[in-house]
């Protein structure tokens, strides 16, 4: 199950994601995390902590990040394990979101 | 000889050469200085040193005397001075006595007084004979090392003199092995030995006659050494388990040759191909084809007049079963299986059913057959008969036969045939839709004319599904692929499906699919009346729900590969070209558009701003002014353009030709991706694409 931890500094807000990114994390996302992030100028979110990703997991990241980004969020994400970035760049992730995004 | 004049670049160089031809040593001479050397200046004013020498008569009575003498002093380089005191570099004296040579001065006795100053070779040996007064020169060719005196000359070319000890080397001879190879071709129907004989190469230098100046030239000879055994063949073939139609003779041939060669040393059987299923015709079916000109150009319209007919319980024709081949038998005794031969697939339609192995006309009319591939349409059409024009009174035309119409179509109305289509007048700003020919008499003004629109559809929408096909089998690789990342969980195909992961996958990597399929229900939509095969039609469903709507149906990846089964069956469908294929014929157009599977006919005046498709030839006896006009399978007009300058635009692809009688100013020749303005009148053109895919004009 996926779960998610944040610390605040000013504007700045550090996400980080712990557990699967996949379709049983849709509420968690939805309704708690999007909810939250839009009050905030500057997001990382780190994906250390996630080994695994699904296709609605992988959708649930763009919808994520587009949302943020029509409410323009800066919003960037970071520490992607090997395994997990290999997945995004066969789908094109990146592109998908915007090659800055990644850090 | 008694004296001698010696000319070199210093004294020494000329007294060395002098008493080198004289075959005499320093003490056995007189040396008389006739010209010191004088270097000049960067050349300039350079002389070469002169001397004379003479025997002196003392040594020459008592030879034997004089060489104690020279033993003496043999080893004192300061004696050698003093005698000759205008050699200054002080010369060794064992380097003159080097110079006797008892094999070279007894021929240089012997010799001819012909061949002096001249050098021979012969048997790989070269031969000098001096002359007081010239030197032979040899130039030395590649792969020849002349040794003089012991040392390897560098230069290409040098001096060679009697005294010198010249050897010549060679370079080895070289031996190339014979190589061969058998290798199974054609699915194992030939075995075939590849055999390219071993030769020796021997070198030599090539004789030459006396001359001032010789090139050593090296002569090669080949000698074909084929070392193949046939034994060797045997095992090999026995090694490739070869048993089936070994061919002894050829085999022979090959160990025998002395030029490289291919020899089929085995055959098999190659397999016998069968027959598809076929339909026996009984009854003629084709109509005349349009409008056609006779040998001085006259058109009678009173020949498409010609309609095939049956009767009611008339057998239209008779269904042949496929015949299979007879399977072949490779070089390894192994079966070739032959081609799958394939029934004939009959849809029979409307008044026509299948008695046993006959097509049975159950009412009377024309009987139209079409194949495509293994597909067999046959049906019976009825045939309507207009009398007058079509317009407001008589409303639009719409019938599965044929349509004739006596008069004119007037504005805005629409006549659509799933037969052909015959209008006695004209057609002025209205819609022609025909499945098969469509032929107009009068003029076309301001209209839509299609004909084969069935035909054009299929290949159309066939295009778009042979791109999404690709596309599709790509993505389910690429699903297969992704499946197996260690870090990608697909637990949710079976909750969601690939839904979400088809919304990311189109959202870039196949960005391109979501237009066509787009493009395709648009296609499919506007021509459904027309397309008789209800797949594709089931096909754009399917790509609606998968990939437009993104519907929560669940969609596996089992959906995906029978969609793209289906989508490959119909793509090929829409290759296999179709019999008979439709037509159009029309006098003359103005502002029209004229769409036809098939070949098109403009048999009048010609076209005005008109734009012609035509999927086989378009020919115009006319003119053609203004517009854009394309033929798949070529384009003859008598004249295009106008004095005036009009663009018109004449295309094909780009495996076709173009032909003009008469082109002006402003015509634009499009053949595949090449284009090609008319600048000026031209007569008699002809335009096509050369092997270097340019394009080419040919003007008469």
């Amino acid at each position: 199950m996926l779960k998610y931890t944040t610390v605040e500094k000013n504007d700045f807000l550090l996400v980080s994601l712990e557990g699967d990114l996949d379709i049983e994390g849709t509420e968690v996302v939805n309704e708690e995390l999007i909810p939250e992030l839009v009050h905030y100028h500057s997001i990382n979110i780190s994906l250390e902590k996630v080994p695994f990703v699904d296709s609605s997991g992988m959708g649930l990241l763009i919808s994520l990040v587009n949302t943020l980004k029509e409410q323009n969020v800066k919003i960037t994400i970071s520490d992607v394990q090997d395994d997990v970035f290999e997945v995004f760049e066969l789908i094109q992730l990146p592109e998908i979101l915007g090659e800055e995004v990644f850090i | 000889m008694q004296n001698i004049i010696s000319k070199g670049k210093n004294l020494k160089e000329a007294i060395n050469i002098g008493l080198n031809l004289m075959d005499v040593s320093k003490k056995e001479v007189d040396i008389e200085v006739i010209q010191q050397e004088k270097n000049g200046f960067i050349g300039i004013g350079r002389k070469e040193a002169i001397v004379k020498i003479s025997l002196n008569q003392k040594s020459s009575t008592s030879k034997s005397d004089e060489a104690k003498v020279m033993n003496h002093v043999t080893h004192t380089s300061e004696e050698i001075v003093e005698i000759l005191p205008i050699d200054k570099d002080g010369e060794h004296s064992t380097d003159v006595e080097g110079l006797s040579d008892e094999r070279n001065s007894s021929f240089f006795q012997s010799g001819d007084s012909q061949l002096e100053g001249k050098a021979w070779v012969n048997n790989n040996k070269i031969y000098v004979k001096d002359s007081p007064f010239h030197y032979p020169t040899v130039q030395i060719d590649k792969g020849v090392k002349l040794y003089k005196n012991g040392m390897e000359v560098q230069e290409k070319s040098t001096v060679i003199s009697q005294n010198d000890q010249l050897d010549i080397k060679l370079d080895e001879s070289s031996e190339k092995e014979t190589s061969w190879q058998v290798s199974l071709v054609e699915n194992g129907l030939k075995a075939i030995l590849k055999v390219d004989p071993g030769f020796i190469v021997n070198h030599r230098i090539k004789d030459v006659d006396p001359d001032k100046h010789i090139d050593l030239v090296i002569e090669e000879s080949r000698e074909v050494h084929n070392s193949l055994e046939y034994e060797d063949v045997l095992k090999k073939l026995q090694d490739f388990r070869v048993i089936y139609g070994i061919q002894h003779n050829e085999i022979v041939q090959a160990i025998n040759a002395v030029e490289p060669g291919e020899f089929v040393v085995a055959k098999g059987r190659s397999a016998h191909p069968g027959n598809h299923g076929w339909l026996d015709l009984k009854v003629d079916v084709n109509s005349m084809n349009g409008l056609v000109e006779d040998e001085s150009g006259n058109v009678d319209f009173r020949e498409t007049k010609f309609i095939p007919n049956v009767e009611k319980g008339q057998v239209i024709g008779i269904i042949y079963p496929p015949k299979p081949g007879i399977p072949g038998v490779t070089v390894t005794n192994e079966p070739l299986p032959a081609k799958q031969t394939y029934p004939l697939k009959i849809a029979s339609g409307r008044g026509v059913i299948e008695v046993g192995d006959k097509l049975v006309a159950t009412e009377s009319g024309r009987p139209f057959i079409e194949q495509r591939g293994h597909l067999v349409k046959a049906t019976i059409l009825e045939k309507l008969i207009h009398e007058g024009d079509v317009n407001l009174s008589s409303g639009n035309i719409r019938f599965i036969g044929d349509v004739e119409i006596i008069g004119q179509v007037e504005e805005n109305m629409t006549v659509d045939a799933g037969g052909d289509i015959f209008v006695h007048k004209s057609v002025s700003e209205a819609d022609l839709t025909s499945s098969k020919a469509m032929v107009v008499k009068g003029n076309v003004i301001n209209s839509e004319l299609n004909a084969g629109k069935n035909n054009l559809l299929i290949a159309e929408l066939g295009h778009l599904l042979g791109i999404m096909n690709k596309q599709l089998d790509k993505m389910i690789v690429f699903i297969q692929q992704l499946s197996q990342s260690p870090a990608f969980k697909s637990n949710d195909f079976s909750i969601t499906g690939l839904q979400p992961l088809i919304m990311i996958l189109l959202e870039k990597r196949f960005q391109n699919f979501i237009p066509y399929a787009k493009q395709y229900q648009e296609v499919v939509e506007k021509g459904e009346n027309h397309l008789e095969e209800k797949e594709w039609v089931q096909i754009a469903v399917s790509l609606k729900q998968i990939f437009i709507n993104l519907s929560t149906q669940v969609t596996t990846i089992d959906q995906l590969r029978n969609l793209s089964q289906k989508m490959k069956e119909l793509s090929e469908l829409s290759e296999t070209p179709v019999e008979p294929d439709s037509y159009m014929a029309v006098a003359q157009a103005v502002n029209s558009r004229l769409y036809c599977s098939g070949d098109i006919n403009v048999i009048g005046k010609g076209c005005l701003n008109t734009k012609i498709h035509s999927g086989g030839q378009l020919k115009v006896s006319g003119m053609v002014r203004g517009g854009e006009i394309y033929g798949k399978l070529g384009v003859s007009i008598n004249e295009v353009g106008s004095n005036s300058g009009t663009k018109t635009i004449v295309s094909v692809p780009s495996d076709q030709k173009i032909h003009i009688t008469q082109a002006f100013e402003g015509t634009l020749l499009r053949i595949g991706n090449k284009t090609h303005l008319i600048n000026d009148k031209k007569n008699h053109l002809k335009a096509y694409l050369n092997q270097e895919n340019e394009l080419k004009l040919e003007s008469l």
